[in-house]
């Protein structure tokens, strides 16, 4: 498995600079109190699973932190609907397959982000959408 | 002689049916050409029918009566301005229960709507709702109280006017927790403004919640051969995401 270092130190890279989702609108709930809105953390890992779901489909990543850690994350993206409208499916990613994922990350320390995007092993870019 | 008899014969008959077809006979009317509301329609998110970002409970354009103001105390919505997802009130999130109406139509899923002469349907993708609007009928005597409330319809010129009553009081108006009575009354005007949109102007009609009538209004872009899917959520599916993202032990046990 081939962990790399993405953006400012190689392996994980975390852009506070303020760039806003390009919706405020919510299906399911708000994000205010979970996710760091400002901050974007993109990680290139391996993908632990992937539960095609609702309310939200659900990303497991293992990769690197900014710290040289090993550790695993649990990325909440949008519904099944509107996954399958951006051109995702159940069958976009498995265990195992290499990703790269860009995500708001949890507040008060926790594992957990929000999707923004997935690159994938082939180069497809998919979007989590505008609106959850 | 044959002939000349065969010849006389079909004109007679043509004379006859000439005759006959500018009868004083009415002619049937032709039938009304309503505009083509038939489709798949997607809107954006929405939380609130304020026009303002104001907090709920202060927004200028909702006239509320003591009793909603009193209702809204101590509510926790899961979106918006004042949002507390975590230990949110919310129905449609606390018990899942289904987000009823006019709410369905601030989830940003699509909706298809089946135009016929005498019923409209729509079909909602989010946890497969739906709802008949049959036309030029009257409401029941006594309506049903219901998540979806009753709904007729009718045309005036160009706009659908759906009227609708009946109305399961435990459902939210909408996201951050406007309530409303079982004397909710609310009534569509929806035109298809251009080709490509579909514009909804909402009036909620309310004397236990609101002081008088107040009006909102939404819109909703065409999905050229949308495909509708499903996205039902369960309260399992709900306590599940809670388990995993908000660390919240499941009060029941849930399917895995």
């Amino acid at each position: 498995m081939i962990l790399r270092l993405f953006g400012m130190s190689g392996v994980f890279a975390l852009a506070a600079c303020g760039f806003l989702m390009p919706s405020p609108a919510l299906a399911h709930h708000g994000r205010a109190l979970i996710y760091d809105s400002k901050t974007e953390t993109t990680v290139k890992g391996t993908v632990t699973e992937f539960v095609w779901s609702n309310p939200h489909v659900q990303i497991g990543i293992e990769g690197v932190d900014a710290n040289g850690t090993r550790r695993q994350w649990l990325i909440e993206a949008s519904s099944t609907g509107i996954l399958a409208d951006r051109g995702w499916s159940r069958r976009t990613l498995k265990a195992g397959d290499t990703v790269t994922i860009t995500f708001h990350p949890g507040l008060k320390g926790s594992s957990t982000g929000d999707l923004i995007k997935a690159v994938l092993a082939d180069g497809r870019e998919l979007g989590a959408g505008v609106q959850r | 002689m044959r002939s000349r008899f065969l010849i006389a014969l079909v004109g007679l008959l043509g004379t006859v049916a000439f005759i006959s077809a500018c009868s004083s006979r009415p002619a049937v009317p032709a039938a009304p050409q309503h505009p083509d509301i038939s489709g798949v329609w997607l809107g954006g998110g929405k939380s609130s029918w304020s026009s303002t970002r104001a907090k709920p409970g202060t927004e200028p354009d909702i006239p509320y009566t003591a009793w909603a103001l009193e209702r809204m105390k101590g509510q926790r919505p899961g979106s918006g301005s004042e949002s507390d997802f975590e230990n949110t009130t919310d129905p449609a999130l606390k018990y899942a229960d289904p987000l009823g109406f006019p709410r369905q139509y601030q989830h940003p899923l699509k909706f298809k709507i089946v135009q016929t002469d005498d019923t409209i349907y729509q079909l909602w993708e989010w946890n497969k709702a739906w709802r008949q609007i049959p036309l030029n009928k009257p409401h029941s005597e006594d309506p049903d109280i219901s998540w979806y409330g009753e709904s007729v319809g009718k045309w005036e010129g160009n706009t659908l006017i759906v009227d609708s009553v009946g109305f399961k009081d435990s459902t939210w108006l909408d996201g951050v927790g406007h309530p409303h009575s079982e004397e909710l009354h609310v009534i569509e005007r929806i035109q298809r403004v251009d080709p490509a949109t579909l514009q909804i102007d909402f009036t909620f009609e309310d004397p236990v919640a609101y002081t008088h009538a107040w009006t909102s209004q939404h819109t909703f872009k065409l999905v050229p051969g949308g495909k509708m899917t499903e996205v039902v959520t369960t309260m399992s599916d709900e306590l599940h995401y809670r388990e995993r993202f908000l660390k919240q032990k499941p009060p029941v046990p849930i399917r895995r």
